[in-house]
């Protein structure tokens, strides 16, 4: 699903010059649930940046779907991130002046759903997170493990093809953290691709497979039996 | 999409209230005033227009070339309207009417009035749009002693006001006159103003001088055929008069109806340009100048908490936002603040209209079942949501998701660029109109309290009606005796305008080739020391004066143009008359008609009370004015009793003629500082999140020891800066604007430095004021809060 060949990223400033992915090669398979760890500044944010549609790289090829993309432009990224990639943040990341419904009902706004489909939609995938009894709630009413769960709605109403999460679970206790791992793999069960940015041990052992990053280059894949 | 951004808009105008309170009141200010301003304009604009064929009536003017200006004005000779209807064939009517509104007495029963009015040709009603609400046009002057009157006057003698077609007025206490017709009232934005008509020929008959060519005294007004281009119906009229009269300098010329109002100011015989529409520009310019000082404070406040939407525009980005819809979601925010600032302004209009109208002596409403205001509001709502939300939605929309979901700080170098550059424009703004108050209000003052030649103040003018001018020497003892007045005097016209003038007289020594305008007056002896005016040389001019040889006294302009030496004992005649007229004394020069221009040359003859026209009774400064008046009046009704006692402050006439002016400075300072009061609004909420912005740098400036008055004056010099570059944009431009204006005026102020200072300090007070309230919070508030939220 995803094939990234000798991905380049550097940041630079008036005097200094950082590699940020340094001719980093991936693939990832359709329906695969993958964990990318490292030390703080090694590159993953910024691959799953460059994979989310929302940063470009300096160099390097990316296929999304046999698709070369690396070259897209700003409303091309837009379109095929809206259609296809569902995002999860470490710090939720919802819009407080919408309720919990009107969050997950964004992303089918911004791909053109119409009003009645819309709610059904919403409605199941809140159920399915078992937030639907709080769905006329403001973010600021809810607890940090409620508000990732409907961050994890929003992230999926649009059924993506593929999930990134940025340390899904870095602003929750253990308990909903793992309530959140769980939904993240009940979704990989149902054909999700998820790509996971974690400094959790415990979190990565959910995944299929944890790719380790230093420098801007893969030092070790391990594949989790 | 629409409705998810009208919710998200409708939720953060609740959640952040003070905010919304800010934007939407500054700008609900903004869009009232410019309302206001553009509801006057309509009123000027439309001048005149409750005409039908307002794009087809002329009057016609005269320009007249002297030695070093041409005069412009509608005096024509009284022979001529009815020659251009039959000789010129574009002329579709022609109508002529009495210059200035007569004032006569109307009596009926006991009640007696002075009325205003004119004497016209019938055409008036064919060619003005007057609609009778009883009798009718065709009939209304079939007969010689009819008379047309407005509704208003017919309520003032009538009970039974709607039916008195047929009923007799007496007019002057001596004739009767058949009522023929009722119009309705003239609407006050129309040029032609009357409560009477009465047929022309009366007027006409009576007045052998209007029968010549060279006598100018009349108003012509002409309707052009439909499609005649008056340019074509000018080059026949240019010499029309000469023609006829070849010692004429007159040459005339059409002004259209609907320039009358607009346009009515005249250089070297040609428009300027100038009149009243240019303050219809400048008032559209500050209307539109208030909206964008209301739009900046919705820019600048939206992009100083930019910081708080940030997250926001990351979220939505993510989620497949695009770039377009990110501006319209803030357009349509802004537009949502708009319609609330509009709702908002349209109850302010109503509150404020009586008062405004008043101010601008006018009976203007808001009108909102006219689709016009409606459409004008709407155009001014939109425009305001699309210049506010522009900015704003530029620079929230251009945020990298990236770096606003990871909580970086955003580079907000442009966007706090741009802010102080806007703050800057509205301190400008508001400094530019501060200086163009001051500099307009003592303009003003400066020509109400120039040297007029003439003590304008404790002087009564009245009309000379009745008995007075047979009984003006017992009315003058009369008037001595009340111990309330000093003397009495009678003239052929009111000192204060403007009267006959010729441009026929000749002396010895006049170059040859040369041409003055020299203005008339007939008056009696008693006429200088009642007025003020002073005798610098010679003699007063005396009873026994009337005979020949002819006697008179000349201002010191006229000595001037006659050469060296007093002017007492030379001669002056009219032009092609041997008559010879010795000059017995010289005057002072006094100002009159325009105040703001040098005096005009002036001769006196002596007049009989018989040709006088009105009586200046000069009362004592130190008495009591109501006591005066009852005192003045008491007399009057001993000594001529069938009128009723009609009388005129000087002073307060000379208030009269500074009426556009007084209005463009009572404008100019309500909306000067309403400019002022959303500047300020929009400095607050700078100030509020400045201070918030900087919550943690305070916090850590106290802990190492920082004083309140120190922090305070940290949060103010930034701003302080800002006005203080306000101030040198603003210097340079409103010296430029106020010289200009000033150039208009030959009489005028020179602009005083001491103005730009004053008006430079009261713009940084007011916004030391305005920021010390927040910055003074923030001084105060405990370090601790701020350090353990970070």
């Amino acid at each position: 699903m995803i094939k990234i060949t000798e991905l380049q990223k550097y940041y630079r400033t008036e005097e200094v010059e950082t590699i940020a992915l340094n001719k980093l090669s991936i693939d990832v398979k359709e329906g695969e649930f993958v964990a990318i760890m490292g030390p703080s500044g090694c590159g993953k944010s910024t691959l799953l940046n460059i994979l989310g549609l929302l940063d470009d790289p300096d160099g390097g090829s990316y296929l999304f779907n046999g698709i070369e993309v690396a070259d897209f432009n700003e409303r091309k990224r837009a379109d095929l991130r809206k259609h296809n990639i569902g995002f999860v943040f470490q710090s939720f990341n919802l819009i407080d002046e919408l309720t919990v419904f009107e969050n997950v009902e964004l992303p089918l706004i911004y791909t053109g759903v119409p009003a009645s489909e819309r709610v059904a939609r919403v409605e199941k995938v809140l159920d399915k997170m078992q937030i639907m009894h709080r769905r006329n709630h403001y973010p600021q009413q809810l607890s940090g493990g409620q508000q990732q769960r409907v961050a994890v709605a929003r992230a999926v109403v649009n059924n993506p093809k593929l999930i990134l999460a940025d340390e899904p679970t870095g602003n929750l206790d253990s308990s909903n953290g793992n309530e959140v791992m769980e939904l993240l793999t009940d979704l990989n069960e149902q054909g999700t691709t998820i790509i996971m940015v974690t400094h959790s041990e415990h979190d990565a052992r959910y995944s299929h497979r944890i790719i380790r990053l230093l420098d801007g280059q893969t030092v070790m894949e391990n594949i989790m039996i | 999409m629409i409705r998810n951004y009208i919710k998200t808009a409708f939720r953060a105008f609740t959640n952040n209230k003070a905010y919304s309170f800010l934007n939407i009141f500054g700008l609900a200010i903004g869009i009232a005033c410019a309302t206001l301003i553009f509801l006057w304009v309509e009123g000027e604009v439309n001048f005149d227009s409750v005409n039908a064929k307002k794009d087809r009536l002329y009057i016609c003017r005269e320009n007249e070339k002297y030695d070093s200006y041409v005069l412009t004005h509608s005096s024509t000779p009284g022979v001529m309207g009815p020659a251009i209807k039959a000789e010129l064939p574009g002329v579709a009517n022609v109508c002529r009417t009495s210059e200035d509104p007569a004032s006569l007495l109307f009596s009926v029963g006991n009640k007696s009035v002075f009325v205003s009015g004119k004497y016209a040709e019938a055409s008036i009603f064919s060619m003005f749009t007057l609609p009778f609400v009883q009798g009718n046009a065709t009939s209304a002057f079939a007969q010689l002693r009819s008379l047309v009157i407005t509704e208003k006057t017919a309520k003032k003698f009538f009970s039974d006001y709607k039916n008195v077609v047929g009923k007799s007025i007496r007019v002057g206490n001596k004739t009767d006159y058949i009522i023929s017709g009722v119009i309705k009232d003239l609407p006050s934005n129309s040029t032609l103003q009357f409560e009477w008509l009465m047929p022309f020929k009366l007027f006409y008959d009576n007045s052998p001088w209007l029968w010549k060519w060279s006598n100018y005294s009349l108003s012509t007004y002409v309707e052009l055929k439909p499609g005649v281009n008056p340019e074509t119906i000018n080059k026949q009229l240019y010499n029309y008069i000469q023609r006829r009269e070849p010692t004429a300098i007159g040459h005339t010329f059409l002004f259209s109806m609907n320039d009358w109002h607009l346009r009515d100011s005249f250089k070297d015989g040609k428009m300027t340009g100038g009149g009243q529409i240019e303050y219809i520009r400048l008032f559209t310019i500050i209307a539109w100048i208030i909206l964008f000082i209301a739009c900046i404070n919705f820019m600048n406040l939206a992009t100083a908490r930019s910081e708080k939407r940030a997250r926001e525009v990351g979220v939505r980005k993510v989620l497949g936002a695009e770039k377009k819809s990110l501006i319209l979601q803030f357009i349509a925010e802004s537009m949502f603040m708009a319609f609330m600032a509009a709702v908002a302004a349209v109850i302010i209009v109503l509150l404020a209209l009586p008062a405004f109208n008043t101010l601008v002596r006018k009976q203007l409403t808001i009108g909102l079942n006219n689709p016009y205001h409606i459409l004008g509001l709407l155009v001014i709502t939109v425009t305001c949501g699309l210049i506010a939300g522009s900015y704003p939605s530029l620079y929230l929309s251009s945020f990298n998701p990236i770096a606003v979901l990871k909580g970086l700080k955003l580079k907000s170098s442009g966007a706090s660029f741009v802010r102080k550059g806007l703050v800057v424009v509205q301190f400008s703004v508001s400094i530019i109109l501060i200086i163009c108050t001051v500099i307009v209000y003592q303009q003003i003052q400066h020509v109400k309290s120039r040297e007029l030649g003439f003590n304008k103040n404790n002087l009564i003018e009245m009309n000379l009606q009745g008995q007075m001018s047979a009984n003006f020497n017992a009315i003058k003892q009369d008037l001595i005796n009340t111990g309330y007045v000093e003397n009495v005097a009678l003239s052929d016209h009111a000192i204060i305008y403007g009267g006959n003038n010729t441009n026929g007289m000749a002396w010895d020594g006049k170059p040859p080739g040369s041409t003055v305008l020299i203005s008339q007056r007939y008056v009696t002896p008693e006429f200088f020391e009642t007025s003020g005016l002073r005798v610098l040389e010679g003699r007063n001019l005396a009873v026994t004066d009337t005979g020949r040889p002819i006697r008179m006294l000349v201002t010191k302009s006229i000595e001037k143009l006659m050469g060296k030496g007093s002017a007492v004992g030379k001669t002056m005649h009219y032009e092609g008359d041997t008559t010879k007229a010795t000059i017995v004394g010289v005057v002072n020069d006094y100002v009159y008609g325009n105040m703001y221009n040098k005096p005009d040359p002036v001769m006196f003859f002596i007049t009989p009370p018989k040709n006088a026209a009105v009586m200046y009774v000069r009362t004592k400064e130190q008495k009591d004015i109501e006591k005066t008046l009852t005192a003045i009046q008491a007399v009057m009704k001993k000594d001529n009793p069938a009128y009723p006692f009609d009388y005129r402050f000087v002073d307060e006439q000379f208030n009269q003629m500074f009426l556009s002016e007084m209005l463009v400075s009572k404008l100019s300072r309500v909306f000067a500082a309403l400019a002022i009061l959303i500047s300020c609004l929009g400095l607050f909420g700078l100030a509020a999140y400045t201070a918030e912005r900087r919550n943690k740098e305070i916090g850590i400036r106290k802990v190492l020891g920082a004083s309140v008055s120190s922090v305070t004056a940290l949060l103010s010099k930034d701003f302080l800066q800002l006005v203080v570059l306000s101030c040198l944009v603003a210097f340079p431009i409103a010296y430029w604007t106020m010289f200009s204006w000033l150039k208009g005026y030959q009489y005028h102020i020179k602009i005083q430095w001491e103005v730009f200072i004053i008006a430079g300090i009261a713009g940084i007070l007011i916004a030391l004021a305005t920021i010390s309230f927040q910055s003074i919070k923030a001084a105060l508030a405990n370090p601790v809060k701020s350090l353990r939220s970070e």
